[in-house]
């Protein structure tokens, strides 16, 4: 038993290029600095996406303080896809979702707190490949023909991968609104696909 | 702030400490400004009394100490000093059971650094200055004896103290640690006070503006290392034989004799009797054991 | 993936200056792109203030039992580390402690007149924590530490309360379960007799190690013990009778009024 748990305390050798996986796993054994390269790396780009969905610094900042504490905590729940190391996608998960309970705290006057339930509309991931090309396809100039809101409820619910209670508290609209706004943009953006 | 700038940041008068009837130190006067100051001496010299009675861990018996302004005897304008110094205490000794890290935030504690955050930001900066910072969880009785010296050493410096009092701080490193040891000291040293009672005479030369050398509780040399060296001027020959008995001398690696002469002689014409010999020039350590090995 | 970020477009997003659908683009991009990331710029100082801020949560020194404890019942967490930070003899005198009071209790429930012995040592346990707990000697950290700002009178003074108080618990506790007691009060006369002790011994300090005061002041309740042993017609117990109690009384608050006013004006 202790030698298996000895084996397991043993991290990986790891350095300023060490990909995210190896790093993470590095983390999951108690690393500082393998927690400070990831810091280093993913904090920059996480804090100025987090800024287009909260203009308040203090509490962007503060969730991503928390984003990279559950990341200390829980790195061992990292799981890689086969042949992509990047965490990128992973850590922007949390961060979204640091953001939400944060401004949640703030604001829990009004809005309901409660766990979420990991209800998600439509597709997403296939949604993302389309999305991944929006400069270059149909999509783009479809988007672009898109109301703000109808735009807002896409971004939240399918480049965030947010559900729809969670997108609801950072738009700051009933759950319902971002459900119909969901439909009625995914209604527009098929008309001008086909 | 006029005391500050015109009475040295350690001022020392007349300061006797007795033991029982043995005076260790027996009426020292000393004006200590900023930078770094060698203590040499040899044991039994009165160097660690000399440095406990500046950290005012010990009470003269006699004299006056100033240290920053304050006088050490009075316990408000003690705790004021304390506030200000560092002190690294020979063969110092921990808690075994604290960690590196642990430790350097209970020594923050006590010298009230401020907050937790500030405390732990500063026993980082200390583990990190003497390279501990990968065994900042370990325990204490895990780390060996350099690394101790090493965590002593970054307990002293916490805070940045104005003063610094170093008892022997370089036993037990290796030579790098001794290297990055001067670089610690030296950067400290520019606004701080630094005394350094050592045996190392390398360290003096390196690091140290001024050096004091204590005999008998007695400051027998205060002045520049250059100014130590120069009195040795004249003092210091190699000889091709031993030079016989009564000399302070030892032998070279290439077989000829490195030999003190306490009194300053000319040179001269070789004599059949005389061994073959040339003046060479004297180095700190062959000033220093002139000083101390006339008296 | 079919296109990258200009360095343009990347400080353009970086300045919140994309229009919505460029932003969302970028956003998908870079959420798996990391040279794209990379091209972001990246605010030095702050990046350095955050990382600061994380390391300070995720690393920082593992706190004892004790400190957790203190910590837990109010006691500020700096205080609570220099009550928790006690020498080694500390945990030696606690164990000592259990272990005299135990013979204490198992003398005065099996030998006559047994419960002298707690009468004895009761007020001196105290009196060995103190002096084991503070000073050169007894710790081993005494050097280093001696000569800091909180050094002296108000380390002395934590030092004593964590001397206190398990001393005072375990004191109460074993007088409870003597079998001479039969109100909480007797079984409390013990206390003003102790707590005198130490605090004339934390006056004595001043002139001479701490160790040597505390000796020197359990030599003198042995002596006056034993000489009311020995006379006719006294009985150590005399000395925590309830009618000394006031006198115990005064002589403790005179005490503690000089030694307070002592460190007031030190």
């Amino acid at each position: 038993m202790k030698l298996f748990r000895r084996a397991r305390r043993r991290a990986p050798d790891y350095g300023p290029d060490s990909t995210d996986a190896v790093l993470l796993a590095a983390v999951a054994t108690g690393r500082t600095r393998a927690l400070e390269i990831l810091h280093h790396r993913h904090a920059p780009w996480l804090r100025t996406r987090l800024r287009y969905r909260c203009s308040d610094t203090d509490q962007v900042d503060a969730a991503l303080q928390e984003t990279f504490l559950a990341v200390w905590r829980n790195a061992g729940s990292f799981t890689p896809r086969p042949g992509d190391t990047d965490a990128g996608a992973w850590l922007w998960t949390i961060a979204i979702r640091q953001l939400i309970s944060q401004l949640r705290k703030r604001t829990n006057q009004w809005i309901a707190g409660g766990d979420t339930d990991y209800e998600v509309i439509g597709d997403a991931s296939a949604e993302d490949t389309v999305l991944l090309n929006i400069e270059h396809g149909p999509l783009g100039a479809a988007l672009h023909s898109l109301s703000p809101e109808l735009r807002s409820a896409i971004q939240a619910t399918v480049l965030d991968g947010l559900t729809v209670r969670e997108a609801a508290q950072i738009l700051q609209i009933p759950e319902g609104t971002v459900k119909t706004r969901v439909m009625r943009a995914k209604a527009r953006l098929r008309e001008a696909l086909t | 702030m006029n005391t500050t700038t015109t009475t040295a940041p350690v001022h020392v008068r007349g300061l006797v400490r007795r033991y029982g009837t043995r005076a260790a130190l027996d009426g020292v006067d000393l004006d200590l400004w900023p930078g770094v100051t060698g203590l040499l001496g040899r044991n039994g010299a009165g160097k660690t009394t000399l440095l406990r009675c500046l950290a005012t861990d010990l009470e003269p018996t006699d004299g006056a100490i100033r240290v920053l302004g304050h006088d050490p005897e009075r316990t408000s304008e003690r705790t004021r000093i304390r506030g200000r110094l560092g002190y690294l205490p020979q063969n110092p000794e921990f808690y075994p059971h604290f960690t590196a890290f642990g430790l350097l935030d209970y020594m923050a504690v006590l010298k009230e650094l401020g907050g937790r955050r500030t405390r732990h930001d500063e026993a980082r900066r200390g583990l990190e200055r003497v390279g501990l910072t990968d065994r900042r969880h370990s325990r204490v009785h895990r780390l060996s004896g350099g690394m101790r010296q090493r965590l002593a050493l970054a307990a002293a410096m916490l805070g940045d103290p104005d003063v610094l009092l170093l008892d022997e701080p370089t036993i037990g490193l290796d030579p790098e640690q001794r290297i990055r040891f001067r670089g610690l000291v030296s950067e400290l040293a520019v606004h701080s006070t630094v005394v350094l009672s050592t045996h190392q005479i390398e360290d003096v030369a390196a690091l140290c503006r001024r050096v004091v050398c204590l005999d008998a509780g007695r400051v027998i040399f205060h002045g520049t290392p250059e100014e130590l060296v120069d009195r040795a001027r004249g003092h210091v020959w190699e000889y091709d034989r031993h030079p016989g008995r009564g000399h302070t001398a030892w032998r070279l690696a290439d077989g000829r004799y490195r030999v003190l002469v306490p009194t300053v002689t000319r040179e001269k014409a070789p004599s059949s009797t005389e061994p073959a010999r040339k003046p060479v020039e004297p180095t700190l350590e062959d000033a220093y054991l002139l000083l101390t090995g006339t008296r | 993936m079919s296109w990258h970020l200009t360095p343009a477009q990347a400080h353009e997003y970086a300045d919140h200056r994309s229009d919505d659908v460029t932003a969302m683009s970028v956003e998908a991009h870079i959420t798996g792109c990391a040279p794209c990331r990379a091209l972001l710029p990246t605010d030095e100082e702050w990046l350095a203030r955050s990382w600061a801020d994380l390391r300070d949560v995720v690393d920082r020194p593992r706190r004892g039992a004790v400190e957790t404890l203190l910590s837990s019942l109010g006691v500020r967490e700096s205080t609570a580390k220099l009550l928790a930070a006690t020498p080694g003899l500390y945990r030696a005198w606690l164990l000592a402690t259990v272990a005299v009071l135990t013979a204490a209790l198992l003398a005065a429930h099996h030998l006559p007149r047994g419960s002298l012995m707690f009468a004895f040592s009761a007020p001196i346990v105290p009196l060995a924590g103190v002096a084991m707990a503070y000073g050169r000697g007894v710790d081993p950290a005494h050097a280093l530490t001696s000569v800091t700002p909180l050094a002296g009178q108000r380390l002395l003074f934590l030092r004593t309360c964590a001397v206190l108080i398990p001393a005072l618990v375990l004191c109460t506790s074993a007088a409870l379960l003597l079998p001479s007691t039969h109100t909480p009060w007797s079984a409390a006369l013990w206390l003003l007799p102790a707590l005198t002790l130490v605090t004339v011994s934390l006056m004595l300090s001043r002139w001479m190690h701490l160790g040597m005061a505390s000796a020197a002041v359990g030599l003198l309740w042995l002596v006056a013990l034993t000489a009311l042993g020995v006379f006719e017609n006294t009985t150590p117990l005399q000395l925590i009778a309830p009618q000394t109690q006031m006198w115990w009384a005064a002589a403790l608050a005179a005490f503690l009024t000089t030694l307070l006013w002592r460190v007031r004006t030190a």
